[in-house]
């Protein structure tokens, strides 16, 4: 570490500053340190902990820990409890994802071919409903999705409605608290990539013969398809580890990962089995993000 | 030259909007709604929110929350006004390996760093309360500060520092007289978001407070899984005001596109 920082000061003094703050150089080469130690102390230290964990063993009478590296944690994912919450949580992320997309794809267009005022009021908001309190806005749609809510009473008087919504506390409502959450991360980062889109190049495809349908597939997807990467990866992979959203739009009925891997914890007390679901999740999620950035271009396109 | 209209993606944004906004209308709606199972309109009242002033315990979850929120703003800014200064004179390697380590504070969920954290202080032996939540929640929301910071940092330049240094300025001059002035807007900006994503976060507060300290947001938590309390929207009016405060207050001072963290999206000044 130490010599890693100093090779960095050596190199600045050479060509950035003038050599009288040389010493000062040196200092500032330490200024990562902070960062850097918190993060190994309260970052890799734990999740290190979680993965030792995952090969231990519980004694059921007395709950004392022992490390026996046992591997025998792992095959209990394959537990239909378990693997019911996976494939959930992997419909649901996919579901957020697909979700968000579709919805947020022609808001994002739309605000990216207005100027000035308007364009500014619609980022503001896109924006507020992102700073608004997480837990009551999520609460909020309990409200909305009630049998007697404002969704079900509206629906019915038009005539769209007969019987019951159906959707209060099941994984539907889940999936569309999920998308209403995340709506945001998807809308900015597809916002940034077609603004870049000119106006002129659109004009062309038409002036080419191209009807609005064939422009937007052939010019303007493709142009934007580094903001499309981000926001999905911005929306898909927090949302496979969502553990409120499910826990207050479900009544706790419907398990995702994060609420199987916290319940270990809180309310369970099988610390090893736990560990082990947490370590797998984030090796899946290694390679997953590993493999998506191999496939993108660079690094600055994905996140 | 012809204007191209969006009369589709027009009404799209209009759907969505209202799709965004009918949770939080909702909310202060029936932060005034008479009746007590807020299934329809049952009168005005503000009995929900002086029962919220009259009860000890929100009291106490909302100035613990505070106190974790300005904590964890002040270490967070610390961290990450630290790492920008040493970013900007990094080797691109360095840089990226740097990076790597925020990157993976961003994306990995808070259940799993929560859980960890968890396990580390009880093997420490470590009482949980305050100080570990304050802990768990600099460990990511520095993160998001260090991205704000280096995005401002990466369109600096250092020629102002150089004149300063020309001038006989000794470093500490040029640090609070040029350097900090420059960073002060992404500064601000970083340090509201920090303060508001931690007087909002439920996972880590819940995980670390051990049912010693408890923030509002758990509270609420709790108090919506049992059962829906006409209070709850009260508690949530309340909170909606004070982030939108924060969030206007942070476009007044930065502008919008810091605030939306679209510079660091473009990698260029705007």
């Amino acid at each position: 570490m130490t010599a890693l920082m100093s090779d960095a000061s050596a190199q600045l003094a050479d060509d950035v500053v003038p050599e009288h703050t040389t010493r000062a150089a040196r200092a500032r080469s330490l200024l990562a340190l902070p960062s850097v130690l918190w993060w190994i102390l309260f970052f890799v230290v734990p999740l290190g902990i979680l993965v030792v964990y995952s090969f231990g063993q519980l004694d059921i009478i007395t709950f004392k820990m022992s490390f026996g590296w046992t591997f025998d944690n792992y095959p209990r994912i394959k537990d239909p409890l378990y693997l019911n919450a996976i494939v959930r949580s992997l419909l649901l992320a996919g579901g957020a994802t697909v979700g968000t997309f579709v919805l947020g794809f022609p808001v994002a267009y739309f605000i990216s071919r207005q100027r000035g005022r308007a364009q500014q009021l619609l980022i503001v908001a896109i924006l507020v409903p992102f700073w608004v309190s997480f837990v009551i806005r999520t609460y909020a749609w309990i409200n909305v999705l009630d049998e007697n809510g404002p969704l079900a009473s509206g629906l019915r008087r038009i005539g769209l409605l007969h019987g019951s919504l159906g959707l209060a506390y099941t994984d539907k409502a889940v999936l569309i608290g999920m998308i209403a959450t995340y709506l945001p991360l998807m809308i900015l980062p597809l916002f940034v990539a077609l603004e870049r889109i000119d106006d002129s190049l659109i004009h062309a495809a038409s002036d080419l013969g191209a009807d609005g349908r064939r422009t937007m597939m052939r010019v303007v997807l493709p142009l934007a398809r580094p903001g499309i990467a981000s926001g999905c990866l911005l929306v898909g992979v927090p949302a496979m580890g969502e553990y409120v959203i499910p826990s207050i739009l479900s009544g706790g009925k419907v398990l995702m990962l994060g609420n199987v891997i916290g319940d270990q914890f809180l309310t369970v007390g099988d610390y090893p089995f736990g560990a082990a679901l947490a370590t797998s999740f984030m090796l899946a999620l290694t390679v997953f993000l590993v493999i998506a950035r191999m496939r993108g271009q660079g690094k600055e396109d994905i996140l | 030259m012809k204007r191209i209209k969006h009369p589709v993606s027009g009404m799209m944004t209009g759907l969505v909007l209202a799709f965004m906004f009918l949770p939080v209308v909702m909310v202060f709606v029936n932060a005034f709604n008479a009746d007590q199972e807020l299934v329809r309109w049952g009168g005005f009242t503000t009995q929900w929110f002086s029962n919220v002033l009259n009860d000890s315990r929100m009291r106490e979850d909302f100035k613990a929350s505070l106190t974790i929120a300005l904590i964890t703003t002040i270490l967070s800014l610390a961290l990450a006004v630290s790492a920008a200064l040493w970013f900007r004179q990094a080797s691109p390697g360095r840089r990226s390996l740097f990076d790597l380590t925020t990157i993976m504070r961003l994306v990995l969920p808070e259940v799993v760093i929560a859980v960890g954290l968890f396990v580390l202080f009880l093997r420490l032996g470590v009482t949980l309360g305050t100080w570990t939540i304050i802990i768990g929640h600099t460990v990511f929301l520095s993160a998001y500060a260090t991205v704000v910071l280096q995005a401002r940092v990466a369109s600096m330049g250092n020629t102002l520092e150089a004149a300063a240094y020309d001038l006989g300025a000794t470093p500490f001059r040029t640090f609070v007289r040029v350097t900090l002035p420059q960073l002060a807007p992404a500064i601000a900006v970083a340090g509201l978001l920090v303060f508001s994503f931690s007087l909002d976060d439920v996972i880590t507060s819940q995980f670390l407070g051990g049912g010693q300290v408890e923030t509002l947001p758990v509270l609420l938590l709790g108090l919506i899984r049992h059962h829906v309390t006409p209070e709850v929207n009260a508690v949530g009016s309340v909170l909606i005001l004070l982030t939108l405060i924060t969030f206007f207050a942070a476009i007044a001072v930065a502008g919008l596109r810091n605030v939306g963290g679209l510079n660091q999206a473009d990698g260029k000044e705007l």
